[in-house]
C-alpha cells in the first residue's frame, strides 16, 4: 500500500498552548479516510489545514510525492465539500458546479457545459442545470456541492460533516450513496465526523482524533475489537469499563482495566453479580441497566425477555477488551 | 506570524494613516488654530454667537419633538392597522427622506412660501394687498424639519414594532395587564432602542440641517448659517472658533443621547412574530383612516408637486395669477441647450460619481481588513468609517476648507481649495459612513465558507472577488453606494463653502437661480436632481 497522500507531523499551535498534532497519516489512493473526534478535537483543524484554507507551523502535506504544505487553495487541486455546503446563492445549480472548470482552461464553452451535465448525472441530478440552489431539498443541495467538488477532477476530495444538516431519516440513505458515487469516481477521500456509525459506514479506515492528537487509526472492525486505549474503546461503539474486584468476576487476570462491549456480555449461572435496574426496549433486543454490588452500573445487550427490572442476576463476558 | 497577515496589517496601518488624515486631521488642526485669543474673546462677547449656538440647540430639540409627534403615531397606524391601500401608503410617506434637502427646501418655498401656491391662493379669496404671511424664521425651519424628519421616527419605529413578539403581548395580557399597561410597560421599553435611535438620527440632521435655515432663516440665524456668514465675511478665525463649538454640541449631544439607548439585549430577545395588522372593524372608522391617509400622502406630495409645476412656468409668466398662465418645456430645453446652464449638472454627476467610487472601494478594503482579515487596527478603522457621520457637515467644509488651503507637504496640508479636487474630497468624506456601514454589515453576513469554496475549486483572489465577494455583497454595497451618491448629488453645505465658479454643482446653481428670480430654471434643477436621486435610489434598493 503506497501512500497517495502522506501527512507527515503535521502541526498547528493556536494562541493559549491549544495545539494540534503533530500528526502523520499515509492515506492510500482511492481510500476513504474518516477523520473521527469529539468537537475540540482538531479533526476540523486538520481537514482545513489539507484543504490549505489553515498554514501549518510543523511539517509537511504531500500528494504523489509532491509537496504541498504551502501551497495556496487555489492551486493545491483538492476538492472540498463544507459543512453548510455553501452553495453560491447567487448562482445556479450549472453556474455552482462549473465554478471550477473556468478557471483552470479546461478548453471550450462546450465542453465546460459536458462536463456539467456528466457531474450532475454522477449524483443523481441530471437535467438541474438551471435550478436555483434556494429551491432544493438539503439533500440535493448536499449532492450539487459533491458535483462542484468533483466537477474540476480534484487529486483529492474532503468533506466536512457532509451528512450533519441532512435529517436523520436521510442520513443513511445519502451515506450510502455518497459512499457509492465516491468509489465510482475512485478518487482518494478524507472525511470529518463526530459520528462514529457515520465514520464505520463510509470510512475504510478510521483516525480517531482527541485534544488535538491522534490516539489510533486503523479499519473499523480494529478500533471498535483491538482499542489501543480507553478513549478509543468509549468513543468508538458502547463500552463497559470494569475494574478491580468486577473486572476479576469477568475473567481478567491482571490490574488492568477491561473493557466489555454490551453484546459481548450475557446473563448467565455464575459471573458479576448484579441487580437489573433498567430495561430499554429497541425491538430486536433490549438494553439491561445492570447495578453491580459495589454500585456500578453497565449495559448488557440481550433478548427483550432475558431478564425483568430487579432481578438478581449474574453476568458473564463472551470477549473483553483488556487494556 | 505568517507573510499573509503581516501583509494585511501593513494595509490596515496605510488605510488608518489615509482615513485618520483625511477625517481627523482637518478637525486637529481647526481646533488647533480657533486656540486664537481675539477670536474666542469675539465668540465669547458677541451675543449674535450665543444666540446662534442656542438656537441651534433648541431647534434640533424641537424638530426631535415635532418629528417624533408625527413620526410615532403614522407609524402604529401603518403596522397594526389595516385599512384600503395601507401598503403603497406605507412607502409613499417615507418619501421626504430620500430627496435632497435642498429640493424638498425650495419645493417647500414654492408651495407655501410669500409669494407661493397656498399663500397666492388665500390672497386672491380673501382679496388682500399682499401676501397673508411670510415663511421666515424659526417657525418656517420647524415646519420644514418636521416635513423632512418625521420619516426616521416613522421607519425606526415601524422597523421596532416588526421586531417585537406577538407572544410577548400576549404574554402582557394574560398576567393581566390592560392595553395601557401593555403599551407603557411592555411595548414602549422593548421599542426604546428604535426610539432613541431615530432621536439621536433626527437631532444630528436637524443640527447640521443647512438648506432650511439658509434659505427660510431670514435674520434668524443657526449656527451652521452663521458659520458659513462669517467665513463670507472673511472672519476665518472666528469661523474656526465656531466650528469648534458646534463641533462640541454635537459630539456632546451624541453622548448624551446614546447613553439613554440601553441595552441590545432587549431586540435580541424579541425574536417571534410579530403581530399581524388588525382589520379597522367599523366602516367609518376604516373609511376615515383610509381618507386620511391618503390625504396625508397628498399633503407630502404637494410640494413636489408644486416643484414640477414651477419648473413649467417660462421665465417672467407668472405674476400675479393663483394658476400660471402659461406652461411648456422652455426651462427645460434652455437647461440643456445652454452649455453654462448645464456644466453644473455635470460638475455634480462627476463628483458625485468620484466621490462614491472612492468611498466604496476604501470600505471594501475596509471591510475586507476588518471583517475577513481581523487585523489589529480593525476598531480604529471603523470609528473612522463613522465619524464623519458624528459631526454637522459644515464642520468637515470648514476643516477641510482651511486645511487644504495651504502649502506645507510636510505637514501633509497641500493647496486643494479652488482646485477640481476639493468638492470630491469633501463629498468623500460625508460619504465614508454611508458605504463603510453598508459594506461592513454586508460583509458581516457573508459565510466565509463561500470565499474558501471559491478557493477550493481554483479561483484566485481577485476571480473570487469578482464572482463570490462581490456579488454577495452587492445589496448592502449598492444601498450604501446610492445613498452616497444622492447626498453628494444634492450637496449644498460643503458646496458653499468650496466651490469655485468651474466647479458650482446644481444646488449652487438653484441658488444663483433662485437670486435671479429664475424659479422656473431653479424648479427645473430641482426636478432633475429628484429624478436622479429616486432612479439611483430605486436601483440601489434593488435585492
Amino acid at each position: 500500500m503506497s501512500a497517495f497522500l502522506q501527512i507527515q507531523a503535521i502541526e498547528k499551535r493556536w494562541a493559549h498552548d491549544v495545539t494540534i498534532g503533530p500528526i502523520s497519516l499515509d492515506i492510500a489512493r482511492g481510500e476513504i479516510l474518516a477523520l473521527l473526534g469529539p468537537s475540540g478535537s482538531g479533526k476540523t483543524t486538520m481537514l482545513r489545514l489539507l484543504a490549505g484554507f489553515e498554514t501549518a507551523d510543523g511539517g509537511r502535506i504531500a500528494v504523489a510525492s509532491e509537496d504541498v504544505t504551502t501551497v495556496p487553495p487555489a492551486q493545491r487541486r483538492f476538492g472540498m465539500v463544507f459543512q453548510h455546503y455553501a452553495l453560491f446563492p447567487h448562482l445556479d445549480v450549472g453556474e455552482n458546479v462549473g465554478f471550477g472548470l473556468q478557471g483552470r482552461g479546461k478548453g471550450d464553452e462546450g465542453r465546460v457545459e459536458q462536463k456539467i451535465s456528466e457531474a450532475l448525472a454522477l449524483v443523481d441530478l441530471a437535467g438541474y442545470e438551471r435550478r436555483k440552489v434556494q429551491e432544493l431539498s438539503g439533500g440535493q443541495q448536499q449532492r450539487v456541492a459533491l458535483a462542484r467538488a468533483l466537477a474540476p477532477e480534484p487529486r483529492i476530495l474532503l468533506l466536512d460533516e457532509p451528512l450533519s444538516n441532512l435529517d436523520p431519516a436521510l442520513r443513511e440513505r445519502t451515506r450510502h450513496e455518497l459512499r457509492e458515487v465516491i468509489k465510482r469516481v475512485g478518487i482518494t477521500t478524507v472525511f470529518v465526523t463526530h459520528e462514529q456509525e457515520e465514520a464505520f459506514d463510509l470510512g475504510d479506515r478510521i483516525a480517531v482524533l482527541n485534544q488535538g492528537r491522534l490516539e489510533q487509526s486503523g479499519a473499523p472492525d480494529d478500533l471498535y475489537e483491538h482499542p489501543v486505549n480507553l478513549f478509543v474503546a468509549t468513543f468508538v461503539g458502547r463500552a463497559n469499563v470494569f475494574r478491580g474486584k468486577a473486572a476479576r468476576a469477568l475473567g481478567a487476570n491482571g490490574k488492568g482495566v477491561l473493557v466489555v462491549r454490551p453484546e459481548r456480555l450475557r446473563f448467565g449461572a455464575a459471573g458479576l453479580p448484579g441487580v437489573v435496574r433498567e430495561r430499554r426496549y429497541i425491538g430486536a433486543a433490549a438494553f439491561f441497566v445492570v447495578e453491580s454490588d459495589d454500585q456500578e452500573r453497565f449495559e448488557v445487550l440481550a433478548e427483550p425477555d432475558a431478564a425483568k427490572v430487579g432481578e438478581r442476576v449474574y453476568v458473564e463476558a463472551t470477549r473483553v477488551i483488556a487494556l | 506570524m505568517t507573510v499573509r497577515s503581516k501583509r494585511s496589517d501593513l494595509a490596515a496601518a496605510a488605510l488608518t494613516l489615509l482615513l485618520a488624515w483625511l477625517v481627523i486631521y482637518p478637525i486637529v488642526i481647526v481646533a488647533a488654530d480657533a486656540a486664537h485669543p481675539s477670536a474666542l474673546r469675539d465668540f465669547f462677547t458677541r451675543p449674535g454667537e450665543w444666540a446662534a449656538l442656542w438656537a441651534s440647540i433648541w431647534i434640533s430639540l424641537v424638530s426631535v419633538i415635532l418629528a417624533a409627534a408625527i413620526g410615532i403615531p403614522l407609524a402604529f397606524l401603518f403596522e397594526w392597522f389595516d385599512f384600503p391601500g395601507r401598503k403603497t401608503l406605507g412607502a409613499l410617506i417615507a418619501l421626504p427622506v430620500v430627496l435632497p434637502p435642498l429640493v424638498g427646501v425650495i419645493a417647500f418655498l414654492f408651495l407655501y412660501g410669500e409669494s407661493g401656491f397656498i399663500a397666492r391662493a388665500v390672497q386672491s379669496l380673501l382679496h388682500l394687498q399682499n401676501a397673508p404671511w411670510r415663511l421666515q424664521g424659526a417657525v418656517a425651519i420647524l415646519l420644514v424639519h418636521a416635513y423632512s424628519m418625521y420619516v426616521y421616527f416613522y421607519l425606526f419605529t415601524r422597523a421596532g414594532l416588526a421586531k417585537l413578539d406577538v407572544s410577548m403581548l400576549e404574554a402582557a395580557q394574560a398576567l393581566g395587564a390592560d392595553r395601557r399597561a401593555t403599551l407603557w410597560r411592555v411595548i414602549v421599553p422593548l421599542l426604546r432602542p428604535s426610539l432613541v435611535g431615530a432621536a439621536i438620527l433626527t437631532f444630528m440632521t436637524a443640527l447640521g440641517s443647512f438648506s432650511a435655515p439658509y434659505i427660510f432663516g431670514g435674520g434668524f440665524r443657526v449656527m451652521t448659517t452663521q458659520i458659513v456668514a462669517t467665513k463670507l465675511n472673511g472672519d476665518l478665525p472666528l469661523a474656526m472658533v465656531e466650528t469648534v463649538a458646534l463641533a462640541l454640541v454635537a459630539v456632546a449631544g451624541l453622548a448624551i443621547l446614546r447613553r439613554t439607548e440601553g441595552d441590545d439585549i432587549l431586540v435580541a430577545l424579541g425574536k417571534g412574530i410579530a403581530p399581524r395588522p388588525r382589520p379597522i372593524r367599523r366602516a367609518s372608522v376604516r373609511w376615515l383612516a383610509a381618507g386620511a391617509g391618503w390625504g396625508l400622502a397628498v399633503l407630502l406630495l404637494l410640494p413636489h408637486l408644486t416643484l414640477a409645476l414651477v419648473s413649467l412656468v417660462p421665465y417672467g409668466a407668472w405674476t400675479t395669477e393663483v394658476l400660471p398662465p402659461v406652461i411648456n418645456f422652455d426651462n427645460y430645453r434652455r437647461l440643456f441647450s445652454e452649455t453654462e446652464r448645464l456644466r453644473p449638472l455635470w460638475n455634480s454627476l462627476w463628483m458625485a460619481s468620484a466621490s462614491t467610487a472612492v468611498a466604496v472601494v476604501i470600505a471594501l478594503v475596509g471591510g475586507w481588513l476588518v471583517v475577513r482579515r481581523r487585523v489589529a487596527l480593525r476598531r480604529a478603522i471603523e470609528a473612522l468609517l463613522a465619524l464623519p457621520w458624528a459631526l454637522p457637515g459644515t464642520v468637515f467644509a470648514i476643516a477641510l476648507a482651511i486645511t487644504f488651503s495651504v502649502h506645507a507637504p510636510l505637514q501633509l496640508r497641500f493647496v486643494l481649495v479652488g482646485t477640481a479636487v476639493i468638492l470630491p474630497l469633501a463629498y468623500l468624506v460625508r460619504a465614508l459612513p454611508l458605504t463603510g456601514r453598508g459594506v461592513l454589515a454586508a460583509y458581516r453576513q457573508l459565510d466565509p465558507s463561500l470565499e474558501e469554496a471559491a478557493a477550493s475549486l481554483g479561483a484566485g483572489r481577485w476571480r473570487t472577488l469578482a464572482r463570490v465577494t462581490l456579488p454577495q455583497l452587492r445589496p448592502g454595497l449598492a444601498a450604501g453606494a446610492s445613498l452616497a451618491f444622492v447626498a453628494a448629488l444634492g450637496d449644498i453645505v460643503a458646496s458653499i463653502v468650496l466651490y469655485t465658479y468651474e466647479t458650482r454643482p446644481v444646488s449652487i446653481e438653484i441658488l444663483s437661480s433662485l437670486r435671479l428670480a429664475e424659479t422656473g430654471v431653479a424648479a427645473a434643477f430641482g426636478v432633475v436632481l429628484m429624478l436622479v436621486s429616486a432612479v439611483v435610489l430605486g436601483v440601489g434598493a434593488r435585492r
